[in-house]
């Protein structure tokens, strides 16, 4: 009896704890490809994996952020295109890598102050505002290439998406270095924890002394160099700059943040799990590839996955409350 | 501190926005004569050269005929739409037609608008690359009550004068029967990656021709796999990762475009393959990527050419002929060929950095 009390709490624990209920659903999947296909779990495919979602996942951390902090940036997709197609320019220009990539981050920390002017300081609409600068993005960028792809001449900067160190490739240092460090700023630092306060409840943070707007602002800027360093990484992995780069990358990347158990809310989530959310997908897409499953299917069967998903995180949080709320009559009862 | 930081930020944005759009501005001066918009430079080196070039149209001039054609594109914000438009701009420039544009932008409805407007504008011609052939009915009706005819491109609705475009099935059985031979020759076992794009009709055709010339050549091959690029090639590069990562005997790729047989090239490198073991052709030859794909070094050893400028110029030819009274079929079928970097120079002709259409050699292909 004390044995079965026992397993209930560990399987107890694994339920209300959010990051490893996504781990157990993430680890699942993999066990379930490795037994249907034999090249799922391979080094070659799991570094496959891992350089695919990069991109997605560093455009995740600056998603989970601004969602965190109550906002959302549906302008991610298109700052990719504008972003990557500006920094190739600059690179056959100059010849100079550096000065691509300082470029595409310029272009990004200025589309994310673009942002965090129209949110905190006109007041708009962050979905609103966002939706209309994804159009502006997107149309910019046609009329500066009239849709035509932008080729690569200097092929060193091709290597920020191809090459290795130490067979890992470069997109999967990058990516896991971002994490780490944008982890360690959400959860131990102050500004971290104004972010969760300024997204959980604008006016209690607001009383509590935070410069709102500010926190807001900083978000933007943080998120969007965020999706430039992705669109670095984006535009050297395709070998080109691509007018059309990024073309519903917004929808992804706020799905697998869900997923990952950001609320919408804001106020609530974690970045690892917005990571764990880039993850569950790619490999949802890398598997069903391997099995060479039709490709309307995958479909079918990716929306399938998120609402089970999302169903099990919304059942998650009913048994937390449950929890919370009979122990705090418990403790009124004592 | 802060306010200078947001200023100087802001400043960053205002010149990123007027570098773009100034460096737009030679392109657009270029295009009337031009077969491509101009390339991966569009930098200031250009204009000098090209000026007389943009002479031509004005040339022309005195032909003037009272004719106005009403165009909506379907998607312009591609490359192979703009050489559509930039080859019917051309061609309505030399015979004096006035043809005004609208894009779809990939939005049924939005096509459906825009025909609406040039209808009640009074267009002598309405012509319609359909977004979705199966929403564009009504409007056909309607524009045939109002007494204007019309010309589709590429898909027919039904109810049209005629339906300009390449034969896909056609075309993609040319690219299978060419692949099937070079295999041949090279003696090759040909284990194909295809990068398709079934949601399309059209994409589709060329899969199913390309597979029946395969068949018909006579070549040993095997479809190791098939997969969605979605037309574009971030999505290309990614599931044909995968694919040649569960098939690393695949030494050839189809891709249905440019794009999508760019992305799948990528795939074969990422999956760690050996390049110079890969075969690939590509559909389309849009314009700048499948050019410099072909004539460098590269795995594509040939590409299936359907001449963009070739089939906007059909549409206006399509429409004049209709205009003098001529009767046309049903289908007003522009040529497709199989170029390798052999016969790259008997199609385009170089001028300065651009390269330009031999219009009668393609015209030629027609028989």
């Amino acid at each position: 009896m004390e044995k079965l009390e026992k397993r209930g709490n560990v399987f107890g624990r694994i339920m209300q704890n959010e990051l490893s209920m996504l781990v157990v659903a993430l680890i699942g999947l993999m066990v379930v490809f490795s037994i249907l296909t034999e090249v799922f779990f391979t080094p070659l495919n799991l570094l496959n994996v891992l350089r695919q979602v990069s991109y997605n996942a560093i455009a995740a951390i600056g998603m989970a952020m601004i969602i965190i902090s109550g906002e959302i940036d549906l302008s991610v997709g298109s700052l990719q295109a504008l972003a990557g197609v500006l920094a190739v320019m600059a690179l056959n220009a100059t010849g100079n890598v550096v000065v691509a990539v300082v470029v595409a981050l310029a272009i990004s920390i200025a589309a994310g102050v673009a942002n965090g002017v129209l949110v905190t300081v006109l007041g708009l609409n962050s979905f609103i505002a966002t939706l209309a600068t994804m159009a502006i993005w997107r149309g910019m960028i046609m009329i500066i290439t009239n849709a035509v792809s932008q080729i690569i001449s200097v092929p060193d900067f091709s290597k920020i998406g191809t090459a290795s160190v130490a067979g890992i490739p470069i997109p999967i240092i990058i990516m896991v270095v971002l994490v780490v460090v944008f982890h360690f700023v959400l959860n131990n630092s102050a500004f971290g924890r104004y972010i969760y306060a300024v997204g959980g409840n604008r006016e209690s943070a607001k009383l509590a002394g935070l410069n709102v707007k500010k926190i807001k602002m900083l978000v933007y800027i943080l998120g969007n160099l965020l999706f430039g360093v992705s669109a670095v990484i984006l535009t050297a992995r395709l070998d080109s700059g691509q007018p059309n780069a990024g073309e519903g990358m917004e929808m992804n990347v706020v799905a697998a943040t869900v997923l990952g158990g950001v609320s919408m809310t804001g106020g609530t989530g974690t970045l690892l799990g917005a990571i764990v959310g880039v993850v569950i997908l790619g490999v949802i897409q890398n598997g069903l590839v391997l099995l060479n499953v039709n490709s309307f299917w995958q479909d079918v069967v990716r929306g399938i996955v998120i609402i089970l998903a999302v169903y099990l995180d919304v059942r998650r949080k009913i048994s937390v409350e449950k929890r919370l709320l009979r122990e705090s009559q418990q403790a009124q009862q004592a | 501190m802060k306010k200078v930081l947001v200023v100087v930020l802001a400043v960053v944005l205002m010149v990123a926005m007027v570098v773009g759009c100034t460096q737009q501005e030679q392109p657009a001066a270029e295009e009337p004569a031009a077969e491509e918009p101009a390339a991966e430079e569009p930098a200031a080196e250009e204009p000098a050269a090209e000026e007389p070039a943009a002479e031509e149209p004005a040339a022309e001039e005195p032909a003037s005929m009272d004719l106005t054609i009403g165009y909506v594109c379907n998607f312009m914000s591609h490359e192979w739409y703009q050489n559509v438009c930039n080859g019917a701009q051309q061609r309505a420039d030399e015979l004096g037609v006035t043809l005004e544009i609208a894009d779809a932008n990939n939005d049924a409805a939005q096509q459906v608008s825009f025909a609406e407007n040039f209808i009640a504008k009074g267009v002598d011609i309405l012509a319609l690359t359909p977004v979705d052939a199966k929403a564009l009915t009504s409007v056909v009706s309607m524009a045939t009550e109002a007494g204007i005819p019309v010309i589709t491109e590429s898909n027919p609705v039904g109810g049209e004068v005629t339906c300009v475009g390449t034969d896909n099935k056609e075309a993609g059985k040319k690219a299978g029967l060419w692949f099937g031979e070079y295999g041949i020759e090279n003696d090759l076992e040909l284990v194909f990656l295809i990068v398709g794009f079934p949601n399309f009709e059209d994409c589709r055709l060329r899969v199913e021709g390309f597979k029946e010339g395969l068949e018909e050549s006579g070549a040993n091959y095997r479809i190791a796999q098939e997969v969605d690029s979605e037309g574009g090639k971030e999505q290309a590069l990614s599931v044909s990762t995968d694919a040649c990562t569960a098939n690393p005997d695949i030494n050839a790729i189809f891709g249905i475009n440019d794009d999508s047989t760019q992305g799948g090239i990528q795939g074969y490198k990422s999956a760690g393959l050996d390049e110079a073991n890969l075969h690939a052709l590509g559909f389309g030859l849009e314009g700048v990527v499948g050019r410099e794909a072909l004539l460098n070094d590269t795995p594509i050893v040939a590409e299936l050419a359907m001449f963009p400028d070739f089939v906007g110029a059909g549409i206006i030819d399509a429409a004049v002929k209709h205009n003098a009274g001529e009767e046309l079929s049903e289908r007003f079928l522009t040529p497709t060929t199989v170029i390798t970097p052999d016969t790259y120079a008997d199609y385009y002709t170089q001028e300065g950095d651009k390269w330009v259409m031999n219009f009668a050699a393609v015209d030629a292909l027609n028989g």
